[in-house]
């Protein structure tokens, strides 16, 4: 096709400036996608941080001192977006050791339910994931302030005022310090007995579903008399508008990236609009029609646009890559969907400011270019 | 012998208003195939304007060129342009060849903007295109490494690659010296007498017009002249 043709040439005649607007439109899609990048891998991080080991939608009694029944599970995984729903047992336990005593929030119940939500057999960093009558697992800064290790004794006060001895079976790190401190986790049965529980009452429905983000509108669905749903997005909405402000700045910085593009595009094809005119107007004398000799300019810009996005990719992928050397305890991952889009937007911004040299083209005169020498 | 070419009462007005110069009045005469013909008259007589309307890159203000047979009038700048790049070969003061492209394809150009295949027979015509006007083997130079004389005979070379039925050349040698100058006339005469291609040349040269077969002469926008040399 030869307005293609002409078009590489237009390009290859000006070296310089064509690897700079390739160059620049690089830079702009490496910058989306590093930037677009980068804050949907922390917020992943920091939602996953928050909810990933706990659960999205808590089911509770509505009075204090009341219980619920372990049917409110069975019912909750009938909802299709729930993954998770287990009925656990709390309460909680005082550990005393000298003059210093350390509250304990106990939670109860079955071993493969508990590791459901909250993963613990892949956080166990001492000892084995069990929960035998009788057996505790507690996490790592409980156990270095308690120095307790694995097989110790350990001594609790019970809300029943009695005391009570569990075998430590393993040592768990969830990630963060506050839990790692004040959970810790035994069988069902251990803390129906210490609170006086029939088989069938519960303390809590912990409830997990497949995207974190449905919770509110699953928790609507399973409000019902008596029982009080709590949904994580509720309790946190500061981290959540902190987060949207954060995706709202990024989006912004994106689209200031873009324009800037645009207007590097425009701009240098505007000035090889007018660099070129001369030819244009000898190619128009030789009977080439306005629309074809407009074509030249759209496909430089497609050409710019394909190229400067391909080089873009290939910088954004390498700053992801130089990221993973950076001391922070978590890894940007490139989103394929946001590349796309990047990509996508890059080429029709590259073609959107080549209307108006296209334009100015084709309303090149080969008269006055053959009169002016 | 058919007329390639007819001028019938032409005038061309640029501008309106006060600010209007009449270019051309009432200018009719006509060139039949395979003439060798000039247009002399002083700077701003109107030659060029003449030339841009008789090629079709202008439409003139009232009358009629008739191209080939073909009245022109009701064209539109599309068909105009067909009609020119299959009929017409120009040749400028400039020589207006592309300079990011090499010899070889400044002369496929105007093949390759209506559509044609270039192929062998093609390159075979530029290299004996290039052959005739003393230049050949430059295919592969690009445009902008050639001297004016080689530019303007490559440029030579482009209008005539379509086997035009009459060349335009408005100032062919204006850029060029004395004895590039002799050689492109010398070249235009060899290329009418073996072609049988027609040539209207605009020259200020009163020379260069005697050695033509007809002078047309142009003053203040009339045709007020129009005398054949009778050569032996
Ligand atoms: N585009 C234009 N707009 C307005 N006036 C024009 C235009 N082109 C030519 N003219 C006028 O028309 C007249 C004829 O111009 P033209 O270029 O045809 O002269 P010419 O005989 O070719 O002169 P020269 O020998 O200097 O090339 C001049 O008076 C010129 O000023
Ligand atoms: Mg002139």
């Amino acid at each position: 096709m030869l307005a293609l043709t002409i078009a590489f040439r237009f390009l290859r005649s000006q070296p310089g400036q064509t690897a700079l607007i390739i160059a620049g439109i690089g830079v702009g899609i490496a910058v989306q996608i590093f930037v677009g990048s980068l804050i949907t891998s922390l917020q992943d991080d920091l939602v996953d941080s928050t909810v990933g080991s706990s659960a999205h939608i808590t089911l509770l009694p509505e009075d204090d001192g009341e219980q619920i029944s372990g049917d409110l599970a069975e019912e909750a995984l009938r909802q299709p977006e729930v993954t998770t729903a287990i009925p656990v047992r709390r309460m909680s336990g005082l550990y005393v050791s000298g003059d210093q005593s350390t509250p304990l929030s106990i939670t109860g119940g079955d071993p493969e339910d508990i590791d459901s939500v909250y993963g613990l057999s892949e956080r166990i960093v001492d000892g084995e994931f069990a929960l035998e009558d009788g057996q505790i697992l507690v996490g790592t800064t409980f156990a270095d302030g308690a120095a307790t290790g694995i097989g110790d004794e350990l001594e609790l006060v019970l809300p029943n005022g009695e005391p009570a001895s569990f075998t430590v079976a393993g040592i768990f790190d969830l990630g963060a310090a506050a839990a790692n401190e004040r959970l810790a986790f035994v069988d069902a049965g251990s803390v129906g007995d210490a609170l006086g529980l029939g088989d069938d009452e519960y303390s809590a429905i912990e409830i997990q579903v497949a995207d974190v983000f449905t919770s509110t509108e699953v928790a609507q669905r399973l409000e019902s008399p008596g029982v009080e749903v709590v949904d994580w997005q509720a309790e946190n909405q500061e981290l959540l508008s902190g987060l949207a402000a954060q995706s709202g700045s990024s989006l912004m910085i994106q689209a200031f990236v873009l324009v800037a593009v645009a207007l590097g595009i425009a701009s240098t094809l505007a000035i090889s609009a007018v660099q070129k005119t001369r030819q244009i107007g000898i190619l128009k004398a030789m009977g080439m029609t306005d629309a074809a000799a407009g074509r030249i300019f759209l496909l430089q810009a497609l050409i710019l646009g394909v190229t400067g996005v391909a080089a873009g990719i290939g910088l954004g992928y390498l700053l992801i890559w130089g990221f993973s050397f950076a001391p922070v305890d978590f890894d940007v991952r490139p989103s394929p969907a946001l590349i796309a889009i990047s990509a996508a937007i890059g080429v029709a911004v590259a073609l959107a400011s080549s209307v108006i040299p296209s334009r100015s083209t084709s309303r090149v005169d080969p008269i006055e270019v053959i009169q002016g020498g | 012998m058919a007329d390639v070419l007819v001028a019938d009462s032409i005038e061309k007005i640029y501008g309106e208003g006060d600010t209007a110069t009449r270019a051309l009045e009432a200018v009719s005469f006509e060139v039949a195939e395979g003439e060798f013909a000039s247009i002399v008259g002083q700077s701003g007589s109107g030659k060029s304007t003449l030339l841009n309307l008789l090629g079709l890159l202008d439409t003139p203000t009232s009358g009629a060129v008739t191209l080939a047979g073909q009245d022109t009038s009701g064209l539109s700048r599309r068909q105009r342009a067909r009609l020119r790049s299959d009929t017409i070969g120009f040749v400028f003061q400039f020589h207006h060849l592309l300079p990011e492209f090499t010899v070889f394809e400044n002369m496929t150009m105007p093949l390759r903007i209506s559509g044609q295949k270039v192929g062998d027979a093609e390159r075979k015509r530029v290299s004996e295109l290039l052959e005739l006007m003393g230049i050949g083997g430059l295919e592969k130079k690009n445009a902008n490494q050639l001297s004016g004389g080689q530019k303007q005979r490559v440029a030579i070379g482009r209008a005539l690659m379509k086997r035009p039925d009459i060349v335009l050349a408005d100032e062919p040698t204006g850029n060029l010296d004395t004895a590039n100058t002799d050689a492109v006339y010398e070249l235009f005469r060899s290329i009418n007498e073996e072609l049988g291609t027609g040539f209207l040349i605009v020259t200020h040269d009163r020379g260069v017009a005697e050695m033509t077969d007809r002078i047309l002469e142009v003053s203040d926008g009339k045709l007020v002249q129009d005398v054949r040399n009778d050569y032996v």
